[in-house]
């Protein structure tokens, strides 16, 4: 027996000493910091941007010597996890990178559920979270955020969903009109009935309804649809104007080349399908087809500094996809999180929050970006709309000041 | 008017698929009593050949060849590696059956990754009759399965092997005594459940975009079919598919649309509420009329 106990204390031992090398060197030359996305699953199209928009930041502030903080400079080194589009994965993840890797921030998830779900974690663990999230919204408050609160070290990298909506209402009516005959007036929304969906198309609705638009119906369907002709010849019946695909790319895509054989409306919206899909996959329709990137395109942009972002991301590696452009709402968000520690001297949360709070970044999205006072950015929505057959305009679209009554 | 013919023109081509699969999962349970869930991954590894195939620059119609006879070989391949050895106990059958979906549907994650997977649609012409658009590829897919099924039909009802293939499953000893070959029917009859599955999937990829996971749906879709149908009964597969494809459309067109699956489901529960053997009848053998 006592021969068996020495045994395992000299292994564990021995696993020791081979474990300190690693210890020191995380916590004397690198600082860990953490991607949990959809590489995975249905919600692959958005997912699979961030680890790509967060390695392109790490690369390049370490390539650029690193981060300075203090006295020190240091590496950054990513820790990437696969939610596979599941909850119970993410929640897992997060937990593996917060309690065994020691993560100093998490950057995601895509899906807004999971996100919140997340925060449960990440919180009470006083790591730095960073989301794309417009649901953040709902709990990020004076209270949450002011320091001992819920969510004083989470940070929406999104605009609030009224902005974001109602940027894109206006600009697929304003692209559209012009491309259709006739006034537009009847607007019909089909949703993927998730969490995300039933949240982000109620404020749609409303946002469509500031603009004057008649909205008789949202359609709801399963997350995993990929028949959509019975729901898209219900919204054939309505007679709409224009027909909204809101919110998942992947479907989006799937849904449309449906609606123009059963020829449901005389035009169409894509929500989170950027121009350069259209243009990769040799996609038409017989009528204009708006579509909307969140929040910069990389097919067909406006946004002067676009085009060099994409080009780097690209050449990394990344692949083009339909929603290539949700990187942006992460790799803008390293930068910013690299200055923090570098102004606060120190990766002590509580210090990088009040950095970050003060902080002014030039990034691609925006020139200004910063935080409000409820730890979320504000910028523009860049919406597009293809003629038939024919040229594709882009328009960044500024985001409403108050939200539709 | 023309709403309410497009939404059953809608749901003929997805009960198409459904009903191959109903038909592949009834006649392999009705004539050999293996219940196989991997039968849904079966379709997609169709679907899956059918995408490589057409990616390397094959026609479709060659690419749905392929898929048949790939998944036909596979089905030859488990049957006789795996399935044969569980005959007398189903129950390990189905736990292998559960097993192999999970291993069918990592070995297409490791080679070709889990994003969707589409092809052209091979047939792009779209037809409109008094304000119903037909679409070709849907009017395709509806023909082949219609002539399949039909021939399926006329072999097990009208042909010797038909016949003797009943006669096995009425009674396994005295077959073999009369000197048919009960085993290599039982294997004939899964691979040919298998080639439905494989002509499934292409058919279905034809349709819409897949991914490894699409098997799972489908086949909770052919399950629910064949037990409306009633298990081992070709007419009831080929009824309650259509019902159900149907019935889907309905729903989606005039109901609670994200619920679409639930009603499926709820019919199945009802039905077997009501008539235990299913609609037509089921047996654990084959019943054709």
């Amino acid at each position: 027996m006592a021969v068996g106990v020495n045994k395992a204390a000299l292994l564990a031992f021995g696993l020791g000493a081979l474990a300190t090398p690693a210890l020191a060197d995380d916590t004397g030359n690198t600082v860990k910091i953490g991607v949990v996305a959809a590489e995975s699953g249905s919600f692959v199209s958005a997912g699979h941007t961030l680890p790509a928009g967060v390695s392109l930041a790490v690369k390049e502030i370490n390539d650029a010597g690193g981060v300075k903080v203090g006295d020190k400079t240091y590496k950054i080194e990513l820790v990437k996890r696969d939610d596979r589009t599941d909850i119970g994965t993410a929640v897992a993840a997060t937990q593996e990178l917060v309690r065994d890797v020691g993560v100093k921030a998490i950057f995601g998830s895509e899906s807004h559920d999971f996100t919140l779900a997340m925060t449960k974690i990440t919180q009470p663990a006083k790591v730095l979270h960073f989301a794309g999230n417009s649901t953040l919204d709902t709990i990020l408050t004076d209270a949450s955020v002011a320091p001992g609160g819920a969510d004083h070290y989470l940070f929406q990298t999104e605009p609030r969903e009224f902005q974001r909506s109602g940027s894109t209402a206006r600009g697929v009516l304003s692209l559209l009109q012009p491309m259709v005959d006739h006034p537009i007036k009847k607007s019909v929304i089909i949703a993927g009935n998730d969490a995300t969906g039933q949240f982000l198309s109620s404020y749609y609705i409303k946002a469509l309804k500031a603009e004057g638009q008649e909205v008789p119906d949202i359609i709801f369907y399963p997350p995993d649809t990929t028949d959509f002709s019975p729901i898209l010849t219900r919204a054939k019946s309505l007679n709409p104007d224009v027909v909204h695909f809101w919110y998942n790319g992947d479907s989006t895509l799937t849904a449309l080349p449906q609606a123009v054989e059963l020829g449901v409306a005389p035009s169409y919206f894509l929500f989170g399908v950027d121009p350069g899909i259209w243009k990769e996959r040799s996609l038409s329709a017989d009528v204009p087809v708006a579509m909307s990137c969140v929040p910069v395109c990389w097919g067909e942009s406006s946004n002067p500094k676009a085009k060099a972002y994409f080009q780097s991301y690209f050449a990394a590696g990344a692949p083009k996809g339909v929603t290539s452009s949700v990187s942006l709402l992460y790799y803008d968000y390293v930068h910013v999180l690299a200055e923090a520690w570098t102004k606060a001297g120190s990766f002590d949360p509580d210090k990088v929050v009040d950095a970050l709070m003060t902080l002014h970044h030039k990034g691609v999205v925006s020139d200004d970006l910063s935080f409000n006072a409820h730890h979320q950015v504000t910028h523009a929505t860049e919406v597009c709309a293809a003629k038939p057959g024919g040229d594709i305009t882009c328009s960044m679209q500024q985001p409403p000041a108050d939200a539709p009554m | 008017m023309e709403i309410f013919i497009q939404q059953i023109l809608n749901g003929l081509s997805i009960a198409s698929v459904i009903t191959l699969i109903a038909v592949g999962v009834t006649l392999i349970f009705g004539l050999t009593g293996i219940i196989n869930f991997a039968h849904g991954e079966f379709l997609m590894v169709g679907s899956i050949v059918t995408w490589l195939a057409v990616s390397n620059g094959w026609g479709f119609p060659l690419a749905l060849c392929a898929a048949v006879v790939v998944v036909a070989v596979m089905g030859f391949a488990l049957e006789r590696g795996l399935f044969r050895f569980t005959l007398d106990l189903p129950t390990n059958g189905f736990i292998v059956s559960l097993g192999l979906i999970v291993v069918l549907q990592h070995i297409v994650i490791l080679f070709w990754n889990a994003n969707q997977k589409s092809i052209p649609h091979p047939l792009t012409k779209v037809w409109e009759v008094g304000g119903v658009r037909i679409a070709a590829v849907r009017a395709m897919v509806i023909i082949v399965t219609a002539l399949v099924v039909t021939l399926t039909f006329f072999v097990i009802t009208r042909s010797r092997y038909g016949r003797a293939l009943r006669a096995s499953v009425e009674d396994r000893d005295t077959a073999a005594l009369m000197g048919i070959p009960v085993r290599r029917y039982i294997t004939g009859v899964f691979v040919f459940g298998s080639a439905l599955a494989g002509l499934g999937g292409a058919l279905l990829i034809a349709l819409f975009p897949i991914t490894p996971f699409t098997g799972g749906t489908i086949v909770m879709k052919g399950f629910a079919v064949a037990l409306i149908g009633g298990l081992g009964n070709l007419t009831g597969a080929v009824a309650a598919g259509l019902i159900l494809g149907i019935v889907e459309g309905f729903s989606a067109g005039y109901g609670l649309s994200q619920w679409t699956d639930a009603y499926s489901f709820a019919l199945m529960i009802l039905v077997l509420l009501i008539r235990p053997q299913g609609l037509f009848g089921g047996t654990s053998g084959p019943r054709i009329t």
